[in-house]
């Protein structure tokens, strides 16, 4: 069942605070998806199945799970209408999607169900595609709607069907920023320097992790210090041990981000 | 605190870290992109855009530094031609409008019981419509200066809608010397002044170091020691105090305040005879009587006649507000006659061949009060101007204006006059704001905006032409079509829009027309001032340093950073001759009563010895009782207080004044006398610096032409130093450290040893003394560059302020006896009435290469980099304070009551930069010579596989400097400015404190007396 991710207005604090209590809040999320009245590609299969006559699929997305499981029980009947009988969302782009706000998966939900897995990781999009400027400027940059919408606007009516699409055709509509929750964050004594890195060779995946393998992008709770980090720790030592190893380019000087 | 003890102190700091921790690094924080990227953005990366000034109506050029769209600072327009990149502490800080605490943010309607109400643009637009529609001809529009586009839109308006008038004044107007060129050469313009070829500039009080950014920078070149090894141009100053500009000058001339008209015509006269020239208008000046009304020896009007006679391009300057006496007109007619003897005419001083814009004089607002007084004006449009506040009180003008019926403000920012005004339409700030600016003919400049519209306000113009919709039929089909943008657009033809755009204006040669002495210039007779009232004392109102006519009060920064002259801030203060002080029994912060026969107010006190006995002075500009900086209203410790009266911050001088007038009208200044008494009370005031006693230290030691001259410079003034320290009887041990003996390492450029040597860099600073006027706007970049809080008046007077560049005044080489018994301090100063030999040093970290601050931090927060620069770690300083109390030169700041959250409320903390760390409560903060700024410059070297190159990284304060006395750079490098220039000075270089070995970043080049007998 989805959770209570459909509700995009919750602050940041009510997510932490239901991931705590999860039994309350999967309660609170029966209201909410009720409430909320938001259809999700697994709502329609799940109907289906509970009735025991022949799997009916209501979209794309659902038409790969019935597909999916006609294969591991032959024995399902399974109707899939011809609008629905289509390549495009592929299977793994309605579970990405899915993933990406599974709620008992590590890390804050997003405004958005975006997988880096669905785009870094299968489409193997180079992370400066999306986050450009990246390697000329301090700061990382962070796609606007515009250059989702780039890509987005060429695909299949189909691809609606998927909640995060939607929600970012809603953004583009409405000319409305999208509220990501940020993961990886520095201190503010710490002055960074993005395009450094990049231009000396380190790869966004050793201070980031492994975000191609995600679909949701964890953010952990650290039992030393009692809060919530992302899987790399963006700590000094942490920091400082790379420059070690890397004495002949990295600076070890404290003004180098200290100022 | 007795309670608490350390175990429990470390407790709560412990859990008080750990829940800061937490909340540092929870999650919730929002990643926000943009929905469109604009092009121009790359977060992270600074774009700057061309604009102009609106802070006065110079008309300076800026880059406006923006990042992801909003502005952080306001630089210098290197390309424009009024003030070539440099920009004073004023201009500096009038983008912080835009975040104001004060902004007025929407329109708004005032009910019977005074509270305001929020109303609509529409509606408020349809209120002045009908108002106007109904009584046009009772609706006057009164404003001070704005740009071309706008003052064209406004008459236009005014003419269409058939109004009474539409009033232009401007405070410190120019008025009077407008009127002075029509008597005496028939042109009915300002003068230009280029001080750049000048020999000789003598300045009749009109503080152009103080007050003119592009005549400073002339004047500093025309006397460039490098450049001229005879000294180059000699200043002398006429004023009865020593001003910014008589602390720079070669010979100050204490005259009596408004005798600088006799004292010019009588100059004339008397060079026009030494010099064989023959100007009849200045044929009957009474010399002898000139020199009695000035109060001064005629041994120093010899000299003064002599020193003009032998210049090849002297000028004089006009005394602008400070002789607006009653023959305000006639004082500047006379010195334009003193200009005509000397030969400056179409050269130092060049009249445009358009005429001056017209203004208002204080007599036609006069008469606009009588208007308003006997109830023929219904509707009163104010914009740009604060006149409940600066003009004179006894003018009545806040009483005249309770029976006006509908009073419509277009403020940006909540003052004394949109509280009385009935509806608000506030205006956007300068940098929401598109408009242009002509400070001379043949340069036109442009204003653009850098950020949206923070607030539901509407730009002036805007205003103006929706009213004039609003009001349909005739007045609308006579108005542009379009947005006031697009009339501005419009109005540009005939060069290209975007190019003014990328440029910042167009920059033409002004257009300049042959004057000759015209026959009225035979009727000039400055006449000894009219003051009102028979008090012991002239009253000289002068015009603060920062704070205009009282606008700039707003400005945080101005009212923190110290006044140049004075070094107190935040408040008014009385200045009067120590003489007078002690025949009063009088100190340094005693409360008198100032009373003249239009008012009266109570101040503190600051005695010094560089004004005449005759006269106290006090600043313009304080004394608002609205604004969260202006008025007390932002103090901690006036919360909850609601009397105006405990609002107001110091005095406001227009209580003081009669409507004295000059004789075209414009407003008279000095016109009243004052009486002066102790009242017993005592007000401390925040004073930053608290002696200009060097004690011999050579601190900012002072090198003549003869020495330099001779060879060896500093070497004879440090032998000089000692003889006199012997002579002294003071040169033995006292077991203290040794006495003040000059020894330790001689000067050698040899900064570059303190870096890594296998380092290409060794940052190091050149500053020229000598260049210094002590102006201060370096002081406004270092804030605004390096985020540095201000600390208002409680923690001034503390001495907490924090500012990591400040500029040290010292009158001569001190003496090293002092009385260090006085109770209430500071001690007197050195300064003597007409002697001037001030020095301005100014004083940041020093970035020693043997730092005494280094060895004492227990946890390494301070600590020596490999490229030179002294670091200071804030994230891991724990605040012992151990380097500050170690640090020779007192440049390190603590912040001990989390400053930068707490004086920057609301908005204004998107005005910082987000390259500086915002330092908290506890820590230790210094000078960095903006690292961050050597960061940036270090992404292109990097990329490019080179090193920084010189002139790359310019620092804030060397990049806003006038005079060009700061020059920053690798002084590993030898070909660096700054290694260049050190070695071109040797003679004069040296460190300051040079005897402690702690082997300074920043060396100095001692300031140069050019005259022998100047001062002395």
């Amino acid at each position: 069942m989805p959770d209570t991710h459909s509700s995009n207005e919750q602050t940041g604090e009510a997510r932490r605070r239901s991931l705590l209590i999860g039994a309350i809040s999967a309660l609170a999320a029966a209201v909410f998806v009720f409430w909320s009245g938001w259809p999700t590609p697994t709502d329609g299969a799940a109907n289906a199945a509970g009735g025991g006559d022949v799997l009916v699929a209501t979209s794309v997305c659902e038409a790969h799970e019935l597909r999916a499981k006609k294969e591991d029980d032959p024995s399902l009947e399974i109707e899939i209408p011809a609008e629905y009988d289509k390549q495009w969302p592929s299977a793994s782009a309605c579970q990405s999607a899915i993933d990406a706000w599974d709620p008992t998966a590590e890390g804050p939900l997003q405004p958005i169900p975006f997988s880096h897995k669905h785009h870094a990781g299968e489409f193997q999009i180079e992370c400066l595609y999306c986050h450009a400027g990246t390697d000329k400027s301090q700061a990382a940059g962070v796609p606007s709607v515009e250059l989702c919408m780039g890509c987005h606007s060429q695909f299949p009516a189909e691809y609606d069907q998927i909640e995060g699409i939607r929600i970012l055709k809603e953004h583009w509509e409405q000319k409305k920023p999208v509220e990501w929750v940020q993961i990886h964050r520095l201190p503010e004594h710490v002055q960074f320097r993005h395009n450094r890195h990049i231009q000396a060779g380190v790869d966004c995946q050793n201070c980031h992790g492994d975000v191609a393998s995600y679909d949701k992008l964890p953010l952990v709770e650290d039992s030393h210090i009692g809060y919530l980090v992302p899987v790399a720790k963006l700590e000094m030592g942490w920091c400082i041990n790379c420059h070690r190893q890397n004495n002949q380019q990295a600076s070890q000087d404290c003004l180098k981000c200290h100022y | 605190m007795s309670e608490l003890d350390r175990r429990d102190f470390l407790k709560v700091v412990g859990l008080s870290a750990g829940a800061a921790a937490t909340v540092a690094c929870d999650p919730p924080d929002k990643l926000v992109p943009y929905v469109i990227q604009p092009e121009a953005i790359t977060p992270g990366i600074a774009v700057d855009y061309a604009s102009t000034c609106q802070e006065c109506p110079v008309g300076c050029g800026l880059h406006v530094k923006t990042r992801e769209g909003r502005p952080i600072k306001v630089e210098g327009n290197p390309d424009h031609p009024i003030n070539r990149g440099a920009l004073c502490a004023r201009g500096q800080s009038g983008f912080s409008r835009a975040y104001h605490p004060d902004r007025i943010e929407g329109p708004a309607m005032r009910g019977s019981d005074g509270s305001t109400q929020p109303i609509s643009w529409e509606d408020a637009t349809a209120k002045v419509a009908a108002k106007l529609g109904s009584s046009a001809s009772k609706t006057w529009i009164l404003g001070g200066p704005v740009g071309p586009t706008l003052t064209g839109l406004i008459n236009q308006f005014t003419a269409a809608a058939g109004l009474a008038g539409h009033l232009t004044y401007e405070n410190f107007g120019t008025q009077a010397v407008v009127e002075a060129s029509e008597q005496v050469f028939g042109a009915s313009a300002a003068p230009i002044f280029d001080l750049s070829e000048a020999d000789l500039v003598v300045d009749f009080g009109a503080d152009f170091l103080d007050n003119s950014v592009e005549l400073g920078a002339q004047f500093t070149k025309a006397r460039d020691i490098n450049t001229h090894a005879d000294g180059g141009a000699r200043l002398i100053a006429i004023s009865p105090r020593q001003n910014l500009t008589a602390s720079n000058a070669d010979h100050w001339v204490a005259a009596a305040p408004g005798s600088e008209g006799v004292l010019a015509l009588a100059l004339a006269k008397a060079v026009a005879q030494k010099k064989g020239v023959s100007v009849a208008a200045v044929r009957g000046a009474d010399i002898s009587g000139a020199v009695s009304a000035a109060g001064i020896s005629r041994g120093v009007f010899d000299e003064m006649v002599e020193k003009l006679a032998n210049a090849n391009h002297a000028v004089a300057l006009p005394p602008g507000m400070a002789a607006s006496t009653s023959s305000g007109a006639g004082n500047a007619a006379a010195v334009l006659l003193l200009n005509v003897v000397l030969g400056s005419v179409g050269s130092q001083l060049t009249y445009p061949a358009e005429d001056a814009p017209m203004r208002a004089s204080l007599a036609d607002v006069i008469g606009l009060v009588e208007q308003m007084n006997k109830g023929n004006v219904e509707c009163l449009l104010i914009h740009d101007l604060n006149p409940v506040f600066s003009l004179p009180s006894s003018i009545g003008f806040a009483e005249a204006l309770a029976k006006v019926d509908l009073v419509v403000s277009f403020a940006q920012l909540t003052d004394e006059t949109t509280e009385v005004s009935g509806l608000l339409m506030p205006d956007n700030a300068a940098v929401e704001s598109w408009g242009d600016a002509n400070p001379r003919p043949g340069v036109r400049s442009i204003v653009q905006p850098t950020l949206r519209p923070l607030h539901d306000t509407r730009q002036l113009g805007d205003s103006i032409l929706a009213i004039g919709r609003a009001m349909g039929g005739a007045v609308a089909s006579q108005l542009p079509e379009g947005s006031f943008k697009s009339v501005l657009e419009a109005n540009w033809s005939g060069s290209s829009w975007r190019q003014a755009l990328a440029l910042g204006g167009e920059f033409g040669a002004t257009p300049t027309r042959t004057v000759s002495v015209a026959g009225s210039a035979g009727n000039v007779r400055p006449a000894a001032p009219k003051l009102a009232g028979s008090g012991s004392m002239t009253l000289v109102p002068f015009a603060h340093s920062y704070f205009g006519d009282g606008a700039g009060a707003s400005l945080p920064w101005m009212q923190e950073i110290p006044d140049p002259v004075t070094k107190i801030s935040w408040n008014s203060w009385a200045e009067i001759s120590q003489n007078k002080a002690e025949e009063l029994g009088l100190e340094f912060g005693d409360v008198i009563s100032v009373e003249t026969p239009s008012g009266s107010v109570e101040l503190s006190v600051y005695p010094r010895g560089g004004i005449r006995d005759d006269v106290i002075a006090i600043p313009i500009g304080q004394g608002h009782t609205v604004g969260h900086y202006a008025s007390h209203a932002g103090d901690a410790s006036h919360q909850g207080a609601t009397a105006k009266d405990a609002m107001q911050r110091g005095v406001n001088v227009a209580d003081l004044l009669p409507a004295a007038t000059d004789e075209a009208g414009g407003q008279a200044y000095l016109s009243t006398t004052a009486d002066v008494a102790k009242t017993g009370r005592f007000r401390r005031l925040a004073l930053s610096q608290w002696t200009d006693n060097q004690r011999q230290r050579g601190l900012a030691p002072e090198v003549s032409l003869y020495e330099l001259a001779k060879g060896g410079g500093m070497a004879h003034f440090a032998a000089a130093a000692n003889a006199a320290e012997e002579a002294h009887g003071d040169g033995g041990d006292h077991g203290d450290g040794g006495g003040h003996h000059f020894e330790g390492p001689p000067f050698e450029f040899d900064a570059a040893y303190d870096a890594k040597p296998d380092q290409p860099y060794r940052w190091g600073m050149t500053i020229d003394n000598d260049k210094c006027t002590g102006c201060g706007a370096c002081i406004a970049a270092c804030y605004i560059e390096n985020n540095v809080s201000i600390v208002g008046e409680e923690m001034a007077i503390k001495h907490r302020e924090m500012t990591w560049l400040r500029i040290e005044r010292y009158v001569g080489d001190g003496e090293v006896d002092f009385n260090d018994g006085a109770e209430r301090r500071p001690w007197p100063d050195g300064e003597k009435l007409g002697e001037n030999d001030v020095r301005h040093l100014p004083m940041l970290c020093q970035h020693c290469g043997a730092a005494p601050c280094e060895a004492v931090c227990p946890v390494i927060a301070t600590y020596h980099n490999d490229e030179g620069l002294n670091g200071m770690v804030y994230n891991r300083c724990v605040g012992t304070r151990y380097c500050g109390n170690n640090c020779t030169y007192k440049v390190r700041r603590f912040n001990y009551f989390d400053y930068g959250n707490k004086n920057w409320p609301g908005l204004l903390g998107l005005m910082l930069n987000p390259d500086v760390t915002v330092r908290g409560q506890g820590v230790m903060e210094k000078c960095s010579f903006c690292v961050q700024r050597i960061e940036t410059a270090r992404q292109p070297a990097k990329d490019e596989g080179r090193v920084i190159g010189d002139g790359e990284v310019l620092t804030a304060c060397q990049q806003t400097c006038a005079s060009q006395a700061i020059t920053f750079g690798n002084v590993r490098d030898d070909q660096s400015a700054a290694v260049q220039l050190a070695k071109q000075s040797e003679d004069r270089a040296y460190h300051s404190l040079q005897i402690l070995n702690t082997r300074s970043a920043v060396t100095y080049l001692a300031q140069v007396r050019r005259d022998e007998n100047g001062g002395h």
